[in-house]
Order: C-alpha cells, then sequence, then structure tokens
C-alpha cells in the first residue's frame, strides 16, 4: 500500500494526525509519499521538516518532492527556475515575500533544494502540480484532453497530485480519435487512436483546512483507492 | 479568402523570392510567415528586409529568438558534437552579420497570431523550439490545437509539409469525489494541424522550396513545392563562409544529422 499526502503547508499538528492514522491502520505502508507544499509561511515549517526527516520507530520514511510554496522560497534565494517571485506576489502580495523569507530557516532551505521534482513508479507519476510545471492545478473540472496531455507527457497511466487540494478520482474510462495526414507525396488512410484507461488523482491536503486533513491510500496491487479524512485538534468529533 | 503561410526561410533569399512569385500567381489574399526568417543561410539581412517591406505578418521562430536572446539550447538540442559545432557557428556568423534594425524586428515578433479560426506558431502553442511532427500521438496533437482555441493550427519548425486531420473523437470521463460520482461523454470537433514546410531550408527529399495555400471558404488545403535556383543559394553559402554541409543538405533537401533522438523533447531553458 501506498500512502500519499500534499500540502501539509507547515501544519505540524495535521501532519502527526495523518501519521497516527496510517499508523492505526496496521496495514503496512510500502511507500509513504508527500507531494510538495510541506512548507507554509510560518516558522513552524522548519519543525516540521525535521519532524519528516525523522520518522519514528516504526513510521515509512517519507519520500518527498517540490511543491509551489517549496518553490517560491527557492525564487527568493535566486535558487529557483524563474528569476522573479511573481507568482507569490501576484497571489499573496508584496508583504508575503518578506513573511516566507523570515519563516524558512537555512537548514530547511538546504533541505528543500535536495528535493526531487517528482516520482515515476510503476505506471504512475507523482508530482505536485503537473507534467507542466508545479504551479499546474489539476481539478475535477480538467479538459479531458488536458488531462491526457498531462498524462501522456510521463507515459503514466496514473497521475497522484496535490496542488488543487481536493480529493478526487478523474478517470478516463475510454476515448478514440482518428487522424489521417497528407504530405506531399501520399495521404495516409484514417487511423483510429484507441485511449486505455487512465486517470488524474487528487490526493486531498493534510493541513490547509484547519481541523481537516485529508490524504490517499493508493494499493497497487488491486489499483484500489482510499481517500482519507481524519479529524483533529480540539474540535475533533465537535465540530 | 485564399492565404499563403510559408515558414523557415533561413536566410534563403532566392527561395524566398521564388515562393512570393508564386503565392502572386496563387493570387493568395494575405500571406502569414512562421518564423526562422535567419539562421543557416547567407542573406538573413535581405531576407527580413524583403518580408518587412511587404509587411507580412510573422511570428518569432526559434532561430530568431535565439539571435536576439543569445543561443542557450540545452545539449539535447544537438544528437552530435559535429551538428552542435555546425549548429554554433551557423548562430556565431548570423549573429555577426545581422544589422541591429533586423536584430530589433525579430526581437518584437509575437510568439503567436490569430485570424478567426486560424492559429499561427512556429513549433506549437506551447513552446518555439517544440516539434510536431506528423506522427505525434493524436490527442497530443489535439491538445496542441485546442490550447489555442482554434480550428486549424498553422506550424512549421519541421521543415517538412503536411495536414493532419483530426476527427471523430470521442471520451468517457468518470469524476469520484467524497460528494459523489459523475460521469460525462465529450464529442473533440474536427481540428486541423497544417504544417507550412520550409521555405529555405526544405528536408522532403528534394531541394524545392515548400509553402501552404489554404482557402478559408472551402477549407482546403493545397502543399506548394516550388523550383528555384537552389545552386545560388549553395553557392553563396560557401563564398560566405558557412558549414560547406549547409549547401549540400540544401540541394539534397535532406537533413543531415541534425535531429534530436526524441523530436518532442522541448529544452529546459
Amino acid at each position: 500500500m501506498w500512502a500519499i499526502a500534499s500540502g501539509i503547508e507547515g501544519n505540524l499538528a495535521a501532519y502527526e494526525a495523518v501519521v497516527a492514522d496510517l499508523r492505526k491502520s496496521r496495514q503496512e505502508v510500502e511507500n509513504f509519499y508527500l507531494l510538495g507544499d510541506i512548507i507554509g509561511p510560518k516558522v513552524e515549517s522548519n519543525q516540521l521538516v525535521k519532524r519528516i526527516q525523522q520518522p519514528r520507530n516504526g513510521e515509512p520514511t517519507p519520500l518527498v518532492c517540490q511543491g509551489w510554496w517549496e518553490e517560491q522560497i527557492l525564487i527568493l534565494h535566486a535558487l529557483g527556475r524563474t528569476g522573479e517571485p511573481t507568482e507569490l506576489i501576484d497571489r499573496y502580495g508584496i508583504n508575503m515575500t518578506k513573511t516566507l523569507w523570515d519563516a524558512i530557516d537555512s537548514a530547511t532551505l538546504k533541505w528543500i533544494q535536495s528535493l526531487e521534482f517528482g516520482f515515476v513508479e510503476l505506471d504512475c507519476f507523482l508530482i505536485h502540480g503537473s507534467s507542466i510545471s508545479v504551479s499546474d492545478e489539476l481539478t475535477p473540472t480538467i479538459d479531458p484532453i488536458q488531462a491526457i496531455d498531462r498524462l501522456s507527457r510521463m507515459d503514466a497511466n496514473q497521475l497522484f497530485c496535490g496542488r488543487s487540494g481536493l480529493a478526487f478520482e478523474y478517470k478516463i474510462e475510454s476515448g478514440s480519435l482518428n487522424s489521417q495526414v497528407q504530405t506531399l507525396d501520399k495521404l495516409t488512410d484514417p487511423t483510429p487512436t484507441i485511449l486505455s484507461p487512465q486517470r488524474i488523482v487528487g490526493v486531498g491536503s493534510v493541513g490547509r483546512v484547519e481541523g481537516k486533513a485529508s490524504y490517499t491510500l493508493y494499493h497497487p496491487g488491486s489499483n484500489k483507492l482510499e481517500f482519507k479524512t481524519v479529524r483533529y485538534g480540539a474540535k475533533k468529533g465537535f465540530g | 479568402m485564399k492565404i499563403a503561410v510559408m515558414s523557415c526561410i533561413h536566410g534563403n533569399y532566392e527561395a524566398l523570392n521564388a515562393v512570393l512569385s508564386d503565392i502572386d500567381n496563387q493570387k493568395a489574399d494575405k500571406i502569414f510567415c512562421l518564423g526562422d526568417l535567419v539562421g543557416y543561410g547567407p542573406h538573413p539581412n535581405a531576407v527580413v528586409d524583403l518580408i518587412r517591406s511587404l509587411d507580412i505578418p510573422t511570428v518569432q521562430g526559434c532561430w530568431d529568438e535565439d539571435i536576439v536572446e543569445g543561443l542557450n539550447a540545452c545539449e539535447c538540442s544537438y544528437p552530435s558534437i559535429l551538428a552542435e559545432k555546425r549548429g554554433k557557428a551557423a548562430h556565431g556568423w548570423t549573429n555577426d552579420q545581422i544589422h541591429p534594425e533586423v536584430r530589433e524586428y525579430l526581437a518584437q515578433l509575437p510568439l503567436s497570431l490569430r485570424e478567426e479560426n486560424l492559429c499561427f506558431v512556429h513549433g506549437s502553442p506551447h513552446n518555439q523550439h517544440e516539434y510536431l511532427m506528423p506522427e505525434v500521438n493524436a490527442f497530443t496533437a489535439l491538445e496542441r490545437v485546442m490550447a489555442t482555441g482554434a480550428d486549424v493550427l498553422f506550424c512549421g519548425h519541421t521543415h517538412i509539409p503536411y495536414v493532419r486531420t483530426l476527427d471523430a473523437g470521442q471520451l468517457a470521463v468518470k469524476v469520484q469525489q467524497p460528494e459523489g460520482t459523475s460521469t460525462k461523454q465529450f464529442t473533440a470537433p474536427l481540428k486541423q494541424i497544417i504544417n507550412a514546410g520550409s521555405v529555405g531550408e526544405p528536408r522532403h527529399g528534394r531541394p524545392n522550396a515548400t509553402y501552404v495555400i489554404y482557402d478559408t471558404d472551402d477549407k482546403l488545403t493545397t502543399l506548394r513545392e516550388v523550383e528555384y535556383d537552389y545552386q545560388l543559394t549553395c553557392q553563396a553559402i560557401i563564398d560566405k563562409g558557412l558549414p560547406a554541409i549547409f549547401a549540400w543538405r540544401l540541394a539534397q533537401g535532406l537533413e543531415y544529422a541534425e535531429r534530436a533522438e526524441d523530436p518532442t523533447h522541448v529544452c529546459e531553458r
């Protein structure tokens, strides 16, 4: 079984709730993926990163890739793929550049630099955004042609992502398209391209919604998905 | 309306002249150019001057961008050290020859143009360096057209002209969320990719210049192949000290060890 989570955003309590839920499930977690946005614009992010780096006895060691917040802090330190934090400013305003800069310490920054961009395992591609970019937000309303494009760019049948923070399964059950090519020298017969089933899975968000962490379990043997929600904090069960 | 679309002139003034004469004979109402005005060929300034004097709507090609921004393609652009050496030599020569006002013109070219339900780009809507080969997955090809919102996507960059028609697209989608499950059926409307080939550096196996005529009324495309005195360009390539292999491949209409192993790969630049 794989456990796949994203969007902790510096929320240590939410992460602890997910880890505790995994422990309670008593199923062996073969791979524990954290698909980015581990940090958020808060000092607690550093403590969370230390916790992730040092799993306790019996806990799986998370496989972590970069998310949107990680990319923003790298850009602020001139270590990103773009020069200016335009997206951060557009979304949260100029003051956020200082808030984020002040929140993340050098040890966390170094750890972020070491993170993968995504993972390919079996026929699955696991990433924060999509094969286009870390900012690409795949949602349950994505155009199916775009969905196929995001999958085909990595030659994957299943794409697990976390950018939207939503838990969903978007399954392309079947598809066909005819294609005919005319060149200077010949005209081919129309050729059908038939799609095999493929899907995009939104894995939810651990820390974005206070008191409610969501993540996803995937069973590679049966191809089965389980969307999990964990309540935590003072309002647990009484909210 | 009859429109002519040409691409990849690559500093070949003789070929451009011949194609413009043919367009005249075909009585096209409007001309579009898909970029790569410079590079490889011996007359980059003259080609740009002619395009500008005729006020032909033009998009920026990858060679035009490289001349403006500097050559910074990753090593995957070159399948061999020899190809890299030749590419860099051609870039250096063109960069030295280009007049300042020509560079300024290339810098301000748009990445795409629209005319009603038609879209014009150099490589693909996503990147000037992406090759839309005729054999690329049909759904990928459809995504490139649909990304523009147009019905017909004109591109170049591969130097081989073709028309690809995509139709009868059908998709069944099931969406599961905590709130419930829904199913949807999609049908994709007819879309086309029309590759204009190359005026000045063709790679379809003959030295003739290629371009396309598209009739917006009956939606018919004609792939045009125009003979011209390519030997004049070959001689100029050698006279100006460009790599002689460029003259050889122009005379053959062939690509010579210049195609990367994965043509759909786009450099992370």
